[in-house]
């Protein structure tokens, strides 16, 4: 800034002071963000496009072979192992998404039933397991799930699983342990959402007749979409990207895209494909915010979803 | 008549529900006193996992490395989040979309994505500079990266909480910046200040994959270690510090229940 001449006046100077303000206290955070977490993600980027190196590190030149390797093609040609990866993540995601819906809206519901007093406690209830580590909990549900076990031995009484074999690792494990995971994530917007919840809206349905079902559908369902909707991304998000417990529950079968990429950080040791699935893990990530937002507009009736 | 089964019916679903959330956490409890060497089934009572942990030096350094992760990950969150949340307060009517972006990419990046690529930025940069040995410093980094927004964001909606007057107010009994920030905003946003440590070192305690991939050979924490332990093949001994650590979650939920009890809301 020069002073020559002209004094500068109150005004500019107030927005100067002000400016300087805003560097002092939003610097440093967006300063550590950026450095630790804008920059990595940019470089993970840009290893994505490199060559893979003797120790699994990346190395120039640049090439396009991480995306190949991630879509399968190898030395020995194509082969559908990593499609298949690709699928069971979104497959995964799109069942453990649904059944958590399944379960929470009921108990969303039901909790906004109860006396004002005890809600809390109750939303505590379903909260406090989700507070415990994610790996004690999946190692909880792998005490659970093995060979030996009553779980197990009923699932064998009835069929469903081969002998000896136990529960996990399978991908019905993995599915288990992602809704188990994930509940609590869609309870508490639900639960917000049922809490807002406009009820002469609903005795307006009743008072003309409607049937139970059209009231819950036309009364009832728009005005907790909003919930949902933040509910859902809440829960899928994450669930596309989950490392723990197709590691833990899932085995060698039950793999997915998380695992995949990590994978090639530690044991396989290829960067590049690793990096390369981390971009599709963003693109995923960022089209389901973006779908979402643009979801949540339109039929949110203006009422924006969180986030 | 029509109502009350529904409601029957929810009822039952509820603790059904329940009973989903807390059979594989009670199983680790049980199992953490079971005096055979078996995950399948409970033969006596006995202690003798809980007296084997207190001889083992990698649990207890773990437990170490744990809590001097979460408690200095969560001060450096606090100071450098309070901050931030406070410019974004006193800034709100500027267009800050960048800042907002900036803010929101930590808590919608995937896990796995946050640590893998401060992994491979951290491994890369000690190459080149011999900086960022990975440890519980990297570790530190990482955490407090993830834990600023969620600082930023409490303090944020508490200063939108409050009157905006009293900021004149205190301006105009010409408190100087120093004196408006000790007796004016500390003690009005204490409230917020606590439940964002608590936040953060719940998180921090909480995260697994990010601390996996940041850490160092000697720097595991609790949870590294049961996973360690569980890739080996399962040890009762992690049934016994797993039960510890959901006993010091109990202990938290009860504290917060107690807590959110005193002040009327």
């Amino acid at each position: 800034m020069s002073y020559s001449g002209v004094m500068p006046s109150a005004r500019s100077r107030a927005m100067v002071r002000e400016t300087r303000h805003l560097l002092f206290t939003v610097t440093p955070g967006a300063f550590w963000i950026f450095i630790f977490l804008v920059l990595p993600s940019a470089y993970l980027m840009g290893v994505a496009f490199m060559t893979n190196g003797p120790y699994g590190l990346p190395q120039m030149p640049l090439s396009l072979d991480s995306f190949e390797r991630l879509a399968g093609f190898g030395f020995l040609g194509w082969s559908p192992g990593n499609l298949y990866t690709l699928l069971r993540s979104l497959w995964q995601t799109l069942v453990s998404t649904a059944l958590v819906v399944v379960v929470a809206y009921p108990i969303a519901y039901y909790i906004t039933t109860c006396r004002e007093k005890w809600r809390p406690l109750l939303l505590l209830a379903v909260v406090v397991p989700s507070w415990t580590n994610q790996v004690i909990r999946t190692f909880g549900w792998m005490n659970l799930l093995a060979p030996g076990t009553p779980l197990s031995g009923l699932a064998e009484s009835l069929g469903l699983v081969a002998p000896n074999m136990g529960l996990y690792p399978s991908n019905f494990a993995v599915t288990l342990g992602l809704v188990y995971n994930f509940l609590p994530f869609m309870v508490l917007p639900l639960y917000g959402a049922f809490e807002k919840l406009d009820t002469a809206q609903v005795e307006a349905a009743q008072d003309l007749y409607a049937s139970p079902m059209r009231a819950f559908w036309h009364a009832v369902f728009p005005q907790t979409l909003p919930g949902l909707l933040a509910g859902i991304v809440l829960v899928a998000i994450p669930a596309f990207g989950m490392y723990v417990i197709p590691e833990l529950l899932g085995g060698g079968k039950g793999m997915m895209l998380g695992n995949l990429v990590a994978n090639q950080f530690a044991g396989a040791s290829n960067w590049p494909l690793g990096a390369a699935g981390a971009i599709l893990m963003l693109l995923a990530t960022f089209l389901g915010l973006y779908v979402m937002r643009r979801l949540g507009k339109r039929l949110g009736g203006g009422e924006e979803v969180v986030i | 008549m029509r109502k009350r089964t529904l409601h029957r019916g929810l009822t039952a679903f509820w603790w059904l529900t329940l009973t989903f959330l807390y059979l594989p956490l009670a199983v680790v409890v049980l199992y953490s006193f079971n005096s055979a060497n078996s995950s399948a089934n409970f033969v006596s009572f006995s202690l003798r996992w809980y007296h084997r942990l207190l001889g083992n030096e990698a649990i207890l350094s773990a437990f170490g490395n744990s809590l001097v992760l979460a408690i200095s990950s969560s001060l450096i969150a606090l100071v450098v989040g309070c901050v931030f949340g406070y410019g974004m307060y006193r800034h709100r009517h500027r267009k800050l979309g960048w800042l907002i972006v900036l803010i929101y990419l930590p808590i919608v990046l995937p896990d796995i994505v946050f640590g893998i690529s401060e992994m491979a930025f951290f491994v890369q940069i000690h190459e080149w500079t011999g900086l960022l040995q990975p440890g519980l410093g990297t570790m530190i980094i990482a955490h407090v990266t993830f834990q600023i927004p969620f600082v930023a964001l409490i303090v944020y909606s508490r200063f939108v909480g409050l009157d905006p007057t009293l900021f004149e107010a205190a301006k105009d009994l010409y408190a100087t910046p120093v004196k408006r920030v000790v007796h004016f905003m500390l003690p009005t946003i204490k409230p917020a200040l606590i439940s964002a440590f608590f936040l953060s070192f719940t998180l921090s305690v909480d995260d697994f994959v990010i601390s996996f991939f940041t850490a160092g050979p000697e720097s595991a924490t609790l949870p590294i270690y049961i996973w360690g332990a569980i890739k080996k093949g399962v040890s009762p001994e992690i049934n016994a510090i797993a039960a510890l650590m959901i006993a010091a979650v109990a202990l938290a939920a009860i504290l917060s229940l107690a807590f959110s009890r005193r002040r009327p809301t």
